[in-house]
């Protein structure tokens, strides 16, 4: 089913095209029309999973190859493209349940979830294109779309923020771009797979050197590695919850961390300097944004900080690029999205119930609100990496997956970073839940059933997700999309076919 | 095999449903607890009389992990019972009950794996329903919450050294099954580190020093059936039966790792106790005994010859006996009175006999008074160290004398709470809480009296009964030089008695009389009460302790204060950098962007 391809970017972008027109006369056609579009996908994404071991290639407008040169659009499904496409349409999916009730507390649902449902077209978009230009007009149109839902509050701190994210994500962009414009100067064609084919030929020059670097930078930026992390600790929290769980869940995932992936170990080729320079930035993301988590009283900051810790961690299992640690930093970026969105959601149903993002004057709620703090629980539980929740899986695998490629030391750091993770999240924790409450909170209620729906999926996943390590599961699910990577630069050659 | 499976089932499955039982109906979880404990203890009964050796790459049984399965659901089955009552006023006993069960299940899955995944699985879930039981705790939610958290992030992060020791191990024999490593720590540095991060991860678990200072925070908030089970008992079967594990059958050790264990266990077993003795609070102190004890058992196992760890590993399950015995009598105390601070207490013996009794007993086996089973075991402890000696070693004495002292002040600390509970002067309770004191409830003085009787069984026929029957399977018959037959001893004891008795009789001194405390020949104020705990407070101003104990006080020697404040300390600094200046931001980015350029062109 080669046509099902396109329709990841088709729906989302229909329907936001849509939604303001049939928005001004029908209140509630956003929340129907934008929870069908992210079922649909969702759907569609699970149900592509059986093409798993495949990768399928579509020629927007039919415009093939001549000659063996590709002259149009490719969008290109493979294990990784898959993986990621199920990962982002379930948290949009939790995302746009959570908002039904959520987003009542703010005006213009219309206009919100017109944004989203931009920003999950061009997510979608970056997952499966094919070619670096799109590439670079889909991470845009999230981005855009992104810096706007930042600023959907239009507060004063959320324009501040936004515009913070703004300046600095536009920064990210222009490297991207430079880095696109070398690279199409070096080898004459702007098809992912053409280039790599073109290096290939051509080695790789010094030119090429220079462009991997803009690339660490401009995704580092838009994945929030340190030291180009600045922005996230504003936008994220600034943000409406659901919105804050799409950033910090799968946003720096799909337009910073995949393509990056993609391009290192598809397209350019993976080496050991890209190796090292990967794992040291990671190292100090996990422990910076491990710190500056643990520092933090507004809940919601200690989460963005402690998403910059998190993407350190899956950098950490992508830079070691062995094939365990490649499965480790997959699984933990399907993961972290599970439980940081389910902790940004929860943190949106304190904030809808209790109205403070302030720890210190939270407290008690494990008897007020029972189901935010039992699935809070479970994400906290996930993140600090006890079993058998699914966090800890995944950072088992990633620390085996140092001792195995003999990296010592980053072990140990690794390990560092983990009783981090346990020192914020636990704080939260304790202040929240368990500690004693710092303002009135005897009439706090549970929030209303669609949040919690999406609260119980999510946490769910979190307690199942494990079961994806099951031998017949890894083999069927995992190891293909680890595959597509470990293959390397074979990936020109699946597509040019 | 199908009776492993069953006896995860069990235990899981009515957590479970424990679990998921509205709070409100507090009967039927209740039921679901107790029927769940009885199913676990009389299941683990038939496994360890069914199946004595049993080795797939998932699961294993054998002597060693056999009797510790077995005493993990006696554990199990004594505090629900206790907890029945106990925790009737505590809310979320849905929750309370479903983490016990799952407690008892995830430990015995700890003992049984083989495979070193499963083990750090069940390890780690430990961890997880231990905070989750001391959530439940009492009314302070501040002491509550931070113990709890402190507790995780102390045995959680522990966790985490011992996925690093085993992905070394797996990295050296390039297999996760237990039974077929056997590792030289002399061959290779790397080995090394990983015996010492999986001995920490015991230490963590078991309570030895410096991973120890979760337990007292977590003895003082959390329900004292909790302590009783966790801290007190289960976790001390688990850390040290991972130790031993360590020892006798992954790693071969060398003299270096030998005295690390022996030095460690040494250390705490003087620290804890010397931390004891200045505690007001009986459950803080008990907690601190907990520790001192744990060191017996590191320095049995640490000698590395069958008579030390079988000694090192009898003190275990005497330890969880009498310490579980201890905090329950706490318990029933703190259940009657509404407190277990020693200066609001006094002469209970004569309101809660039964309680009282129990209480002796426990306190004397802690303290290493024969017949009773503490005796025994710090006696296999010393022939040990003794054996050490003969080998060679020139350290033994160090160890021995360490020990010695640790028991003698053990015994100290114990007449402190044994007086300030139990004897000295009575308060006024009616005045204090309202009513009377009286017994606790059966079903929370039969688990006392149980453990009791234990102590005394394990100490009399201790060659016969608890060796024969349980450590010498797991750890080969040991031949114990010296004289002590404890049966002989009791029967010499109970005659003297007698004796003594008749002497007594025939002396015709008046049977009873009343009498004031004695201070030191002053007259005691009608309003003046003495208790307990006063003349303890000598040892801490003595001159150098009081500048060790004052820093204790300041918890500079808590490893999670220390870590803490490094951690916040660079938090502090990186958080400078975090102005809030869009053009720095962006100056960052092109810093950044400057230093991997930079790198690139050094590196290529």
């Amino acid at each position: 089913m080669v046509n099902s391809i396109p329709l990841f970017v088709v729906i989302p972008l229909g329907c936001a095209f849509i939604l303001p027109v049939i928005g001004r006369r029908w209140e509630r056609a956003g929340d129907l029309f934008a929870n069908l579009v992210t079922v649909t996908l969702l759907g569609l994404a699970i149900w592509s999973v059986r093409f798993i071991r495949e990768t399928t290639v579509y020629h927007v407008g039919g415009w093939g190859a001549v000659n063996g040169i590709p002259i149009g659009i490719y969008l290109v499904r493979d294990g990784l493209s898959i993986f990621m496409l199920v990962v982002v349409n379930l948290i949009a999916f939790v995302a746009t349940l959570y908002s039904i009730n959520y987003m009542e507390y703010f005006t213009d649902k219309t206009k919100y979830y017109t944004l989203f449902m931009l920003m999950l077209a061009g997510m979608n978009g970056v997952i499966l294109t094919g070619d670096f230009f799109n590439l670079y007009v889909f991470i845009e149109i999230a981005a855009i779309a992104s810096y706007a839902l930042v600023a959907f509050g239009t507060e004063a701190e959320e324009l501040e923020a936004a515009f913070k994210y703004q300046v600095m994500g536009s920064v990210g962009s222009g490297f991207i771009l430079l880095g696109i414009i070398l690279l199409y100067s070096y080898t004459g064609t702007l098809n992912m797979a053409d280039v790599g084919r073109v290096i290939l030929d051509k080695g790789a020059s010094n030119l090429v050197w220079f462009v991997n670097v803009l690339f660490i930078v401009g995704f580092g930026l838009k994945a929030a590695v340190v030291p180009f992390h600045m922005w996230l600790p504003d936008a994220h929290p600034s943000a409406p919850a659901p919105i804050s769980a799409m950033l910090s869940g799968v946003l720096i995932e799909s337009i910073g961390v995949y393509p990056l992936t993609r391009i290192m170990y598809n397209v350019i080729g993976f080496d050991g300097v890209l190796s090292n320079i990967l794992i040291v930035l990671a190292i100090i993301s996990m422990m910076i944004g491990g710190l500056l988590a643990l520092w933090q009283w507004d809940y919601k900051r200690l989460l963005a900080y402690s998403s910059i810790s998190q993407v350190g961690y899956i950098l950490l299992g992508i830079g070691l690029g062995t094939p365990l640690g490649l499965l480790g930093a997959l699984f933990h970026l399907f993961n972290h999205s599970a439980f940081k969105g389910l902790l940004f959601l929860d943190s949106g149903s304190i904030v809808y119930s209790v109205g403070t993002r302030d720890l210190r004057e939270m407290g008690e709620l494990d008897r007020r609100m029972p189901i935010t703090s039992k699935t809070n629980l479970v994400a906290a539980m996930s993140i600090a990496g006890v079993p058998p929740f699914n966090g800890f899986w995944s950072k088992l695998i990633i620390i085996i997956a140092c001792i195995q490629a003999g990296r010592y030391g980053v072990a140990g750091w690794a390990i560092l970073g983990s009783i981090l993770t346990f020192a914020y999240i636990l704080k939260a924790e304790r202040y929240a839940f368990y500690g004693k409450a710092g303002r009135d909170v005897a009439d706090v209620k549970e929030s209303p059933p669609f949040m919690c729906i999406a609260l119980i999926i999510l946490a769910v996943i979190c307690v199942v997700a494990g079961l994806m390590l099951l031998p017949n599961v890894r083999e069927t699910i995992l190891f293909p999309v680890v595959n597509t990577l470990t293959s390397g630069t074979e990936y020109i050659w699946r597509v040019l076919r | 095999m199908s009776e492993i499976l069953y006896l995860l089932v069990i235990p899981f499955v009515t957590g479970v449903i424990a679990i998921f039982l509205p709070k409100k109906i507090r009967p039927a979880i209740e039921t679901v607890g107790i029927l769940g404990s009885v199913g676990s203890l009389a299941y683990v009964t038939y496994v360890y009389v069914n199946l004595v050796s049993y080795t797939s790459s998932w699961w294993r049984i054998d002597g060693l992990s056999r009797f510790i399965l077995l005493f993990c659901g006696v554990f199990g089955f004594l505090i629900a019972l206790y907890s029945l009552k106990f925790m009737r006023r505590f809310d979320r006993l849905n929750e309370y009950y479903g983490y016990l069960l799952f407690t008892i299940g995830a430990s015995f899955g700890a003992v049984l794996a083989n495979n070193m995944i499963l083990l750090v699985g069940f390890w780690g879930f430990l961890a997880f329903t231990l905070f989750m039981l001391i959530t439940i705790g009492g009314p302070d939610r501040t002491g509550v919450s931070e113990a709890a958290k402190k507790t995780l992030i102390i045995v959680g992060g522990s966790d985490c050294l011992m996925i690093l020791g085993i992905a070394i191990l797996w990295l050296l024999t390039n297999s996760l099954r237990m039974d077929s490593m056997n590792v030289s720590v002399a061959t290779s540095r790397l080995a090394a580190v990983a015996f010492v991060l999986l001995a920490v991860t015991s230490f963590a678990k078991a309570g030895a020093i410096p991973m120890h200072t979760w337990i007292p925070d977590c003895a003082e908030f959390a329900p004292i059936p909790v302590t009783a089970f966790l801290p007190a008992s289960v976790d001390k079967l688990l850390g040290i039966y991972l130790l031993t594990r360590l020892v006798t059958d992954i790693f071969a050790l060398n003299t270096a790792m030998k005295i690390f264990l022996l030095a460690v266990g040494a250390f705490t077993v003087l620290a804890a106790v010397m931390m004891a003795l200045i505690q007001h609070d009986a459950k803080r102190l008990l907690a601190y005994h907990a520790v001192s004890q744990v060191g017996y058992m590191v320095l049995g196992i640490g000698t590395c010859n069958p008579i030390g760890i079988a000694g090192g590993l009898f003190h275990m399950l005497n330890n969880a006996i009498y310490k579980g015995c201890l905090f329950l009598t706490a318990g029933g105390v703190e259940h009657r009175t509404g407190t277990t601070h020693l200066d609001r207490l006094g002469g209970l013996a004569h309101y809660m006999p039964i309680t009282f009794v129990s209480f002796i007993v426990a306190a004397l086996a802690i303290s290493g008074v024969p017949p009773l089973n503490g005796f025994t075991s710090k006696w296999l402890v010393y022939q040990g160290l003794i054996m050490l000696g003969n080998e060679g070693g020139k350290l033994w004495i160090i160890w021995l004398v360490a020990a010695m002292f640790g028991s003698a002040l053990t015994l100290a600390s114990f007449m402190k709470l044994g007086h300030a509970i139990f004897l000295g002067q009575t308060p006024d309770y009616e005045k204090a809480i309202g009513h009377k004191v009286r017994e606790v409830h059966w079903s929370m003085w039969l688990p006392m009296v149980v453990l009791a009787g234990l102590c005394l069984a394990f100490g009399i026929f201790a060659f016969r009964l608890p060796l024969a029957k349980l450590i010498y399977p797991a750890v080969g018959k040991v031949f114990v030089p010296g004289f002590w037959q404890p049966t002989l001893a009791t029967i010499l004891i109970l005659v003297g008695i007698v004796v003594g008795f008749i002497i007594y009789l025939m002396g015709r001194v008046k049977i009873r009389e009343d009498s004031l405390p004695f201070i030191g020949g002053e007259v005691l104020p009608e309003e003046v009460r003495v208790t307990g705990t006063d003349f303890y407070n000598t040892i801490r101003e003595m001159s150098i302790l009081r500048t060790i104990y004052s820093k204790a006080e300041q918890k500079l020697f808590d490893i999670y204060e220390l870590g803490k404040r490094a951690f916040l300390f660079l938090a502090r600094g990186v958080s400078y950098a975090h102005v809030g200046v869009l053009t720095s931001y962006v100056a960052w980015i092109f810093l950044g962007l400057m230093a991997i350029l930079f790198v690139v062109v050094r590196l290529r």
